[in-house]
């Protein structure tokens, strides 16, 4: 059942923290090439969410994941590699975690090195070409040999994003990447993010509804562990079926 | 008023209490000066009497008066150089799989492990060291290797057992709980967020470990088998009961498998026998030269803490 306009097909997805349910349920599908936002109160499951689509919930013992989630028809728990899977989505986290031990150019191509032997003067032009897609290449340019913890804090979440494009990943999985960040940096990672979709397909989390209508196409509201509400961008901010949903958007939710 | 008299109070108490600390610290150094300057008394009629040539000669023979330093001196660097070696792999072995692959259950047993090891009073490690080790890396280590390689004279035969590379082997055994614990510690302080970056990458756990954990650890590591050689240097009661106490290492016999004398063997093994001035003064200026060695290890190991910490917080 490979359907050319679903990049990502979640099926009754559920996950738990050992006994405690934090996923209920959890149903949608995403288009190649699009930028879905997810949004939610602080606890109700967005970052679960996008750990069960990475496998990287599954990493601390005790936790489990139930459903189905289909990547091109591809069920990543069951017919993929888990280490496949993260090659094929990346993630962009909260907090920039450049490798403080490796050198900028070292650190966009740390996950390339991991898969190909490729020679020095390949790995330093994939440095380049994709530093330069995060609009980083012109302030680092001279500084590639510098520890990538160098770097001020929106410019290290580039890098990270640097990083995770290098692996030339099908979906990029971002939680709340601009959360740490100054409003100028801010925009630059908004930009990006439009950008992108041009080349792959986006999850992002946002506890900024402003940033998810700037941003998005989709959006998918989540609350208390279950998804309420998932259409397009525009629908949720202009006439959401759902009350919790307005209210969430509105602003007269916790 | 009353609040100016309680503050007067508390003035008066904290002086107190502040001169009290102040001579428990000074106690502390005064002991410490006191005890160099007594090992630098007591090994004055050797360092008049024997002059520079302690730290040089080679031979020790109290009968004719010769006291000649070198290859105790020798032998403990070596002996301590060898077992930290040997004692690294294991420790990181160790210190990785509790860190990143022991099942929560298995870290408790491993812990208590550990911990025992660090415990074991190093006279049994002697006695075990001597019966039972002994004889089987005669056996099964030192003749196939003086067998096959033995040409090369560090590896020369004949095989004795009790020699310097048992006395390292024992030393490295006391050493990797030192070494494991640290680097537990020490490993276990990776960022879960650069781990995950890591992961996220698609790496395998000994990539995250390679690439992330023990790059975050490696000056931790350092310190930590800094404080190891410091233990390695100064254990005695082991080392004195299996290393031989022949003065043939490194000069008469360079072989690693060939009975040896540490500094501190020698001291252990000799104290009592001691009569003249200069014999005594010799034994008491081994310990100072022990004591120096010991320090300079020391200040190493404070360095490379230092370093750590400031790259720490530079993160
Ligand atoms: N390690 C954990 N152990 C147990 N429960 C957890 C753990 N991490 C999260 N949870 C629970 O799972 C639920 C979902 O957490 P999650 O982190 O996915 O929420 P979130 O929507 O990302 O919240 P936030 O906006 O604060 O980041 C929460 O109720 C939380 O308490
Ligand atoms: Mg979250």
């Amino acid at each position: 059942m490979t359907n050319d306009s679903v990049k990502l097909d979640i099926l009754k997805l559920d996950a738990w923290f050992g006994d405690k349910q934090a996923l209920k349920g959890i149903s949608l599908r995403i288009k190649p090439k699009t930028v879905t936002a997810v949004i939610g109160p602080s606890g109700c499951g967005k970052s679960t969410f996008i750990r069960c689509i990475n496998r990287m919930h599954e990493l601390t013992p005790g936790n489990k994941v139930a459903g189905t989630i289909l990547l091109d028809g591809a069920d990543i728990y069951n017919d993929m590699d888990s280490m496949d899977v993260r090659r094929k989505v990346g993630m962009v986290f909260q907090k920039p975690n450049p490798f403080p031990n490796m050198s900028i150019a070292d650190n966009v191509v740390a996950g390339l090195k991991l898969i190909d032997a490729a020679d020095k003067k390949e790995l330093e032009e994939m440095a380049k070409e994709n530093l330069k897609a995060v609009g980083l290449w012109k302030e680092v340019e001279n500084d590639l040999k510098k520890s990538g913890a160098s770097l001020s804090g929106g410019q290290q979440q580039r890098l990270c994003i640097a990083r995770a494009l290098a692996m030339r990943p099908e979906i990029i999985l971002m939680d709340e990447p601009t959360s740490a960040l100054d409003p100028a940096s801010t925009a630059k990672i908004e930009e990006l993010v439009k950008a992108l979709k041009t080349e792959t397909t986006v999850i992002i989390i946002t506890h900024n509804v402003q940033q998810a209508a700037r941003i998005s196409d989709m959006t998918a509201f989540f609350y208390l562990g279950e998804l309420i509400e998932y259409d397009e961008t525009r629908s949720i901010f202009e006439s959401p079926k759902s009350p919790l949903t307005e209210r969430y958007i509105t602003g007269r939710f916790g | 008023m009353k609040a100016k008299k309680s503050s007067a109070h508390y003035n008066r108490q904290d002086a107190i209490f502040k001169s009290i600390l102040i001579s428990a610290s000074l106690l502390v150094v005064g002991l410490f000066v006191a005890l160099f300057l007594m090992l630098i008394s007591g090994s004055m009629p050797s360092i008049l009497g024997n002059g520079f040539g302690f730290l040089t000669g080679t031979t020790w023979d109290p009968g004719k008066g010769i006291y000649g330093a070198l290859p105790a001196i020798l032998t403990t660097i070596a002996t301590s150089l060898l077992a930290v070696a040997l004692a690294i792999p294991i420790a990181l072995g160790i210190a990785i799989f509790f860190t990143e692959y022991a099942p929560e259950k298995a870290k408790f047993s491993l812990t208590l492990f550990i911990d025992l090891l660090a415990a074991i009073p190093s006279v049994i490690f002697g006695i075990w060291g001597l019966w039972v080790i002994a004889p089987l890396i005669k056996t099964y280590v030192q003749q196939p290797i003086v067998a096959s390689i033995g040409f090369i004279p560090i590896f020369g035969g004949p095989a004795y057992g009790i020699s310097l590379s048992l006395a390292s082997l024992i030393l490295a055994m006391m050493v990797v709980p030192i070494i494991a614990s640290l680097t537990i510690e020490i490993i276990s302080r990776t960022p879960v967020s650069l781990k995950e970056g890591m992961i996220s990458l698609g790496a395998t756990k000994w990539e995250t470990v390679k690439h992330v954990s023990l790059p975050f650890a490696r000056l931790g590591i350092l310190a930590a088998v800094m404080l190891g050689l410091g233990r390695a240097l100064g254990e005695t009661m082991a080392i004195t009961m299996i290393i031989g106490n022949s003065y043939m290492w490194p000069f008469a016999n360079p072989s690693i498998f060939a009975p040896a004398t540490s500094i501190t063997s020698k001291i252990a093994s000799e104290f009592y026998e001691a009569t003249s001035a200069i014999y005594v003064g010799s034994l008491i200026e081994l310990s100072l030269i022990l004591l120096v060695i010991t320090l300079v290890t020391n200040a190493l190991f404070r360095y490379v803490i230092k370093k750590t910490n400031r790259g720490a917080r530079r993160q």
